[in-house]
């Protein structure tokens, strides 16, 4: 700052203030033709970089609402037959098999990895250190990769089937939810946790009553990611499941593309149903971390 | 009494003695924590450490889908590593898959940390638009952007009709292109989401010191911008490198695998080997060689992730 104050001496930019109290920005930021030229750059490159991303999504928006829908785009014959064809018969079965799958796997997951993140938060354990390092390890490795040798053991058990399938999903989720949910308890005021415990409170109580309604925001984002990831797994169930009967949407997707005659507007319409309860718990969960914590006031002096 | 008198009492006390091991100003092991910790390490045992270890020995024998040798099968030693060695579609499926991963980080990295450093500066509608466009394609479930990306660069889709060229097959013509790009379609609003927080991060003092100093703007990245986003940087490519290497749906709906073997990335091969070819066990082998990269990576991760 000392070199600039120098170079004008009669105009230090900290005292020089406009006649409305508002202070005068220094010289490099005020808004002269060159800035504008620069917004202006900023712009249009952004909006370029945005129609090509939203080119590719151009097929499903006008292919899920026309009646004479093809592989191009055009303007479509309005019409919302496809949704219509879609939400009946197999593929609304195989949309409720998602549902079973997702909703199993994530209940799962969610309980097994508030435990685990509760103790690894406050509890003393041997090994503690190397114990997290293989949570984190293994919440980065994409554990789908060991589809072949789980299909091996299911198949040897009979476990080719819907539930298995759902703990095998609930296990691909569970260390990053488990890490995340831990920084989130990390984040609960102990002080909550001692008055609990005064008044002889068993920890489940204490999990029950005080952790978890405390921690909530981040167990319902660990709980929306692993429902996300079982919802949109394709080739876990593609090869855990056996029976066509239980195969979930993603299967039924795949499966258009191998009629002989594809019908392109189901398809489209089908993708868009499909992706909805996606966008809507993403959206959920970006609020959950935008609100963050409010614990500041929960205790006092 | 002397001092020393007093200290030698006090700690041969029996009482005293009782208090040191019972102290209740620090944490102990509770029991109870292995009943909170079973669940979780149990699930992790069963079905991804058994697993793992199941899949090495696996790799190792003749086990197949059908035929004889699914039901009567042994460990037959190196013979399968020998298949491998001269296995030239394994060795061209390895090249593809680093082309990929490579292909994908590029692109991801330098349009997300383009796309956050310029949204800072950009109108608040165009933010939320373009912003919200990006975020958007990487939300959607990856069956639903390779159909959605097969669509649009078969013949007659999208590109076609938006570049003049309308029969032009673009996926039959540049497969392994197409599907990169739609690997970098569906990741870069991670990490432009990821970049965005860290760029905020960076104190504007630095920035401001840097441009008293007069460093041009290449300067102010280089050396201020660059050193401070390095940890994000290493994890965002970790990642994107994790999540390209097991990223089946997205090829498979496209090509799966083809035309021929232009984008059989590993995961491909492996299930191609072991369900279609019924393989099994030379399919677990691949699956292997999938862990050990992946592990690869992991380990790098976590040593970025634990630091920070």
């Amino acid at each position: 700052m000392t070199t600039h104050v120098d170079t004008n001496p009669g105009n230090p930019p900290e005292l020089d203030a406009a006649a409305d109290g508002s202070p005068v920005l220094p010289p490099e930021n005020r808004p002269t033709q060159s800035t504008a030229l620069r917004s202006l750059t900023t712009n249009t490159v952004l909006g370029g970089i945005g129609l090509l991303f939203v080119a590719p999504m151009l097929w499903l928006l006008l292919a899920s609402v026309d009646s004479h829908a093809s592989w191009g785009i055009e303007w479509p014959h309005f019409s919302l037959i496809n949704f219509k064809h879609v939400l009946t018969g197999s593929l609304l079965h195989s949309l409720l098999n998602s549902v079973i799958l997702a909703v199993i796997s994530t209940a799962i997951a969610s309980i097994a990895g508030v435990f685990a993140a509760y103790s690894f938060s406050r509890r003393k354990i041997p090994f503690k250190g190397p114990l997290l390092l293989f949570i984190l390890f293994s919440s980065g490795v994409p554990l789908t990769i060991m589809v072949i040798p789980v299909y091996e053991i299911f198949a040897r058990f009979g476990f080719l089937s819907l539930f298995p399938t759902a703990v095998f999903l609930s296990v691909t989720s569970l260390p990053f939810e488990v890490y995340l949910m831990k920084n989130f308890i990390d984040a609960v005021p102990i002080d909550f946790e001692e008055a609990a415990r005064m008044e002889q409170a068993s920890t489940l109580q204490i999990l029950r009553r005080v952790i978890i309604p405390l921690a909530m925001p981040g167990i319902a984002a660990a709980a929306i990611f692993g429902f996300v990831n079982a919802w949109g797994s394709f080739i876990v169930p593609l090869i855990l499941i056996s029976s066509n009967s239980q195969q979930p949407a993603p299967i039924a997707l795949y499966t258009f593309l191998t009629l002989p005659k594809v019908e392109f507007g189901n398809i489209a319409a089908y993708s868009l149903v499909f992706c909805i309860p996606v966008f809507v718990l993403y959206a959920a969960s970006a609020r959950l971390f935008r609100e963050g914590f409010v614990l500041g006031g929960g205790v006092k002096g | 009494m002397t001092v020393t008198a007093i200290l030698s009492d006090v700690a041969t006390a029996p009482h005293v003695g009782d208090l040191w091991k019972t102290r209740h100003d620090k944490t102990r092991f509770q029991w109870s924590s292995l009943a909170l910790l079973t669940p979780a390490f149990g699930l992790l045992a069963v079905l991804f450490l058994i697993p793992m270890g199941y899949a090495v020995y696996l790799g190792l024998t003749n086990l197949t889908l059908v035929g004889p040798t699914a039901i009567k099968w042994g460990f037959t030693g190196t013979q399968n590593l020998v298949r491998m060695k001269s296995d030239t579609e394994f060795w061209t499926s390895l090249w593809t898959t680093g082309f990929f991963i490579a292909g994908s980080i590029l692109g991801v990295v330098v349009i997300g940390y383009g796309l956050a450093s310029l949204l800072m500066r950009a109108r608040p509608w165009m933010r939320i638009i373009v912003g919200g466009i990006v975020v958007i394609a990487w939300m959607m479930p990856a069956v639903t952007a390779g159909m959605t990306w097969y669509a649009s660069t078969t013949g007659g889709g999208t590109f076609g009709t938006l570049t003049g060229l309308h029969n032009t097959n673009f996926l039959d013509n540049a497969p392994l292109l197409i599907v990169t790009l739609a690997n970098i379609w569906s990741m870069t609003g991670f990490c432009m989401l990821v970049m965005g927080a860290a760029l905020r991060n960076i104190p504007s003092e630095a920035i401001e010191a840097a441009v008293v100093e007069n460093a041009s703007p290449w300067q102010r990245f280089r050396l201020i911008v660059l050193p401070l986003m390095r940890p994000t940087i290493i994890a965002v490519v970790l990642l994107v490198a994790l999540l390209s290497l097991a990223n089946f749906s997205l090829i498979y709906i496209m090509t799966q695998g083809g035309p021929g073997t232009a984008t059989n990335i590993l995961p491909l091969y492996s299930y191609e080997q072991a369900f279609t070819f019924n393989n099994l066990a030379y399919g677990a082998l691949i699956g292997n060689v999938m862990v050990i990269i992946a592990s690869i990576f992991g380990v790098l991760y976590v040593r970025i992730a634990a630091r920070s």
